[in-house]
């Protein structure tokens, strides 16, 4: 049997994948250079490349007290959402009356963006006494939808006669999520670890209403913080969008595989 | 022959990428903190030279520090008779020397980028005055 050539598609997806890189590579060389990014000719290799610009924002700002918040925040996230979210799945993975209205709800509830819901969730975060707090920073995201949807997806493929089995051994519900239900959906809780870790990373509107002190901000607010502060930035800005990413980069890269599985387990189910 | 089963099961949890990663960034901070603990005197240090590098006893150097927007002088000190000078104390990350002295002309302020507040730092290059016309 001939074999397919398949160098031309490695050689397309290699294209298509150095352009998608090159924002990257253009943050990372003008961090290291502080090249302006609108000088022509461009320089492809950075000039004079240091790593000064890091020093210069781990000083302008309390970065590491800010990443110590951001990093806080990200952790009680995704705590909350891998266990929140792994009971919400199971419990629609379960037959009950009004599951697809509640399954409707939950859809429904997608669709309003989260600008819509800030003045009843500051009302509701202040009547909790969290303002200004670990806790209310990260309470808006203990849950998301998305994330329930994911978990569902997993606990779907799961065979209904190993959760029976479960049963007639005498677990309770609870047991049966985290005995078996959870390390048969590997994927999705990495998905979910990466979701929620991202999300609350990159969080700006929330952190930046329910935060008072200066010490409970977070990297996204630094990062707003630090350009009030600086004039010149070309290089210092892009040293701190590449400490801001880092982070996550490093989380995805290690994780990418039982991520793409995760988000993709609900597509390929039969 | 393979080592017992404890062993078997830690040297597999070292390999997991979740564990060696974060094992690795852990290690390289320590390194680093350790590093930055042992060299963060605040000491400055270097020497001053005339036009024909010879040293310069009695210049004045000025230790400039970036404040916010601007540099500021921060302290000055009188070079010995070998031309050199020290500081101790810098607070800053990002500073400038220069020197001068009557008769004998003034430097160029120098730029000078530390990786770390109060690094130590013996300067490769004397100051060299000269004399403006």
């Amino acid at each position: 049997m001939r074999q397919k050539r398949t160098w031309p598609i490695h050689l397309a997806l290699i294209a298509v994948g150095a352009v998608m890189l090159l924002p990257f590579y253009w943050v990372l060389k003008t961090s290291i250079s502080g090249d302006n990014i609108f000088a022509y000719p461009p320089s492809v290799i950075p000039r004079d490349p240091n790593p000064f610009y890091y020093v210069d924002v781990w000083y302008a700002i309390p970065f590491a007290r800010y990443f110590v918040n951001s990093v806080i925040v990200s952790v009680m996230t995704i705590a909350a959402n891998v266990v929140l979210n792994a009971m919400a799945g199971y419990a629609l993975t379960q037959t009950f009356r009004g599951k697809s209205f509640v399954l409707l709800l939950f859809l429904s509830c997608m669709m309003i963006p989260f600008q819509a819901t800030i003045i009843p969730a500051y009302l509701i975060t202040g009547k909790l006494g969290l303002l200004d707090s670990y806790l209310g920073l990260s309470l808006p995201l203990f849950s998301t939808i998305i994330c329930i949807f994911v978990y569902k997806a997993s606990f779907d493929a799961v065979p209904r006669s190993l959760i029976d089995a479960a049963r007639v051994d005498g677990l309770s519900q609870w047991t049966i999520i985290w005995r078996v239900m959870i390390p048969l959906a590997r994927s999705a809780t990495a998905t979910n670890v990466i979701l929620s870790f991202i999300w609350s990373w990159n969080n700006f509107m929330w952190p930046l209403i329910v935060t008072r002190s200066p010490e409970m901000q977070t990297l996204p607010l630094g990062l707003a913080r630090f350009l009030s502060y600086q004039e010149d930035t070309t290089g210092a800005l892009y040293a701190f969008c590449i400490m801001v990413l880092a982070p996550g980069l490093l989380l995805f890269l290690m994780a990418q595989r039982e991520f793409v599985q995760g988000l993709s387990a609900g597509a390929t189910k039969g | 022959m393979s080592g017992s089963p404890r062993s078997a099961t830690v040297l597999r949890v070292l390999r997991n990428r979740f564990v060696w990663v974060p094992l690795l960034l852990c290690v390289l901070i320590a390194g680093w903190n350790g590093w930055v603990f042992t060299h963060d005197h605040g000491i400055i240090s270097g020497r001053v030279v005339d036009a024909d590098d010879k040293p310069v006893q009695g210049a004045t150097v000025r230790l400039w520090i970036f404040d916010f927007a601007t540099f500021v002088e921060h302290a000055s000190t009188t070079t010995a008779a070998d031309g050199s000078f020290r500081f101790t104390g810098n607070p800053s990350h990002n500073i400038q020397l220069s020197a001068d002295k009557p008769d004998a002309g003034r430097s160029e302020r120098i730029p000078i980028r530390l990786y770390f507040a109060s690094q130590d730092r013996t300067l490769k290059e004397p100051l060299r005055l000269a004399k403006s016309d």
